[in-house]
């Protein structure tokens, strides 16, 4: 049991996909201009991230390992255009905005990362759970930076207006792709001098 | 169980491609009459939208039954017309047919490769007239929808759309309420030999026929000036083939413009 919530935990604090590991930069930037976007983007990479490394889990047998990427490929891949399929039937608003991202899922390290560092080798279960934690891990992060970007970029919190309210002007620099790095350089700084085991000799 | 057998990894491969494939089209398949719905939806509220028909982001809360309601109840006509501006086939008003965006590309190439061209129109019962438009912006294509009075010069809004502007500048032109609401007031000059331009650093004071581009988003507000100069071209002779009523508010519109270019002087 332990181990299932060591499983759990990790990705989301001293594992974390984006902050420790750092990968899945790349979708971090360009999705964390509004909240909105940021939040179905979080949930679309827990959907994808969970469900194929439960496939590839199930499947982990009988994996030729010479084509073992190839079929997590095809895999992540299905997860993806299926998730994009149902956001332009269910949600067609924001699979616009969302546009090319969500597509991109597919490319994000992540995923196929979760899938060959743990789904190949465990369980199902613990596999599902391993890349549901690592969806919200990544997803945490990117709630925490679009909350900064789009408070300060343009004044509002789920297109609310708060900031623009009260007269601030709009920081055009926050909805640029440079300022998504240096906020998320701070949310890493912030960790470290928190969980000081991370800082390296 | 020898997994790295040559026939094994072939055959394995080759039923995880099928089983995939099947699983996806089944899902493109039973998914698609609503995907089709959204986008029709999507386009029809943007035109309403820039026929001064409420706001998009109402229609967008209002659901697609509700937009295509509206639409079919206050649409007249809906037609495409030729680069000499007569009709060429009815769209199916009571289907709610219109262009989708796909279609609108291919239109563009018409009209930039000088082939025959065969544009939407779309005539509502209060003598609104709108028109889309289509072209290039910074990082993907942008579009959009331009209403114009029954005189067919005077516009009454604008709609646009965008795939991959950037976010908080050139994604402006569909998210900034006071971009398309300049064009409000505005109207189409062809006398002028750009007959809608977008200028950057502010238009000047009274002129009909221009607006402010909006800062920081240069290259999208050219992409948006060139698409709407290159398709309201294509529209010259719809659009200034009407009712001698056009030429009397083209005067109008002059009248309107020169006084207030004279205080500003």
């Amino acid at each position: 049991m332990a181990n299932l919530k060591e499983t759990i935990l990790n990705p989301i604090t001293k594992g974390n996909p984006i902050t420790v590991l750092v990968l899945g930069i790349c979708s971090s930037l360009a999705v964390t201009v509004e909240l909105k976007g940021a939040f179905v983007m979080a949930l679309s990479v827990i959907a994808v991230t969970g469900l194929s490394s439960l496939v590839v889990s199930l499947l982990r047998k009988t994996i030729p390992n010479r084509v073992r990427i190839i079929v997590q490929l095809v895999v992540v891949a299905m997860m993806v255009i299926l998730v994009d399929q149902f956001l332009k039937a269910f949600a067609y608003g924001i699979d616009k905005q969302l546009s090319v991202y969500i597509g991109l899922i597919i490319t994000n390290c992540i995923v196929m990362g979760r899938i060959e560092a743990f789904a190949l080798g465990n369980e199902p279960i613990p596999s599902l759970l391993d890349g549901l934690a690592n969806g919200v891990g990544y997803g945490a992060i990117l709630i925490i930076v679009a909350f900064f970007r789009e408070l300060f970029g343009s004044g509002t919190l789920f297109g609310f207006p708060v900031l623009s309210a009260i007269g601030y002007t709009n920081n055009g620099l926050m909805i640029l792709p440079p300022m998504a790095l240096i906020l998320l350089g701070c949310v890493i700084w912030v960790q470290r001098s928190i969980q000081k085991d991370l800082q390296e000799k | 169980m020898n997994t790295n057998n040559n026939i094994y990894t072939v055959v394995y491969t080759a039923v995880i491609v099928i089983i995939v494939s099947a699983v996806l089209a089944f899902a493109s398949s039973s998914l698609k009459s609503r995907q089709e719905a959204n986008e029709k939806a999507e386009v029809v509220s943007q035109i309403l939208t820039a026929g001064k028909f409420g706001e998009k982001s109402e229609w967008s809360a209002k659901g697609n039954d509700a937009v295509l309601a509206f639409y079919k109840e206050n649409i007249a006509e809906a037609y495409t017309v030729n680069a000499a501006g007569a009709k060429v086939a009815d769209l199916n008003t009571a289907d709610a047919q219109v262009y989708t965006v796909s279609d609108l590309k291919a239109q563009n190439y018409n009209i930039k490769g000088g082939s025959d061209v065969c544009l939407p129109v779309y005539v509502f019962k209060n003598g609104t007239v709108v028109v889309p438009i289509y072209g290039a912006g910074l990082w993907g294509p942008v579009w959009g929808y331009i209403g114009f009075e029954p005189n067919r010069q005077d516009m009454v809004g604008a709609y646009f759309d965008h795939d991959s502007e950037t976010p908080g500048l050139g994604g402006k032109i569909k998210d900034d309420p006071s971009f398309r609401a300049m064009f409000e007031d505005k109207a189409v000059d062809f006398s002028d030999a750009t007959p809608f331009a977008i200028v950057k650093g502010g238009a000047p004071a009274g002129k009909i026929n221009a607006i402010d581009a909006i800062s920081g988003a240069t290259m999208t507000s050219n992409g948006v000036s060139e698409a709407i100069n290159n398709w309201l071209n294509a529209y010259k002779s719809f659009l200034t083939a009407v009712v001698p009523a056009s030429e009397e508010n083209q005067l109008r519109g002059r009248m309107m413009g020169e006084p207030t270019n004279a205080e500003e002087e």
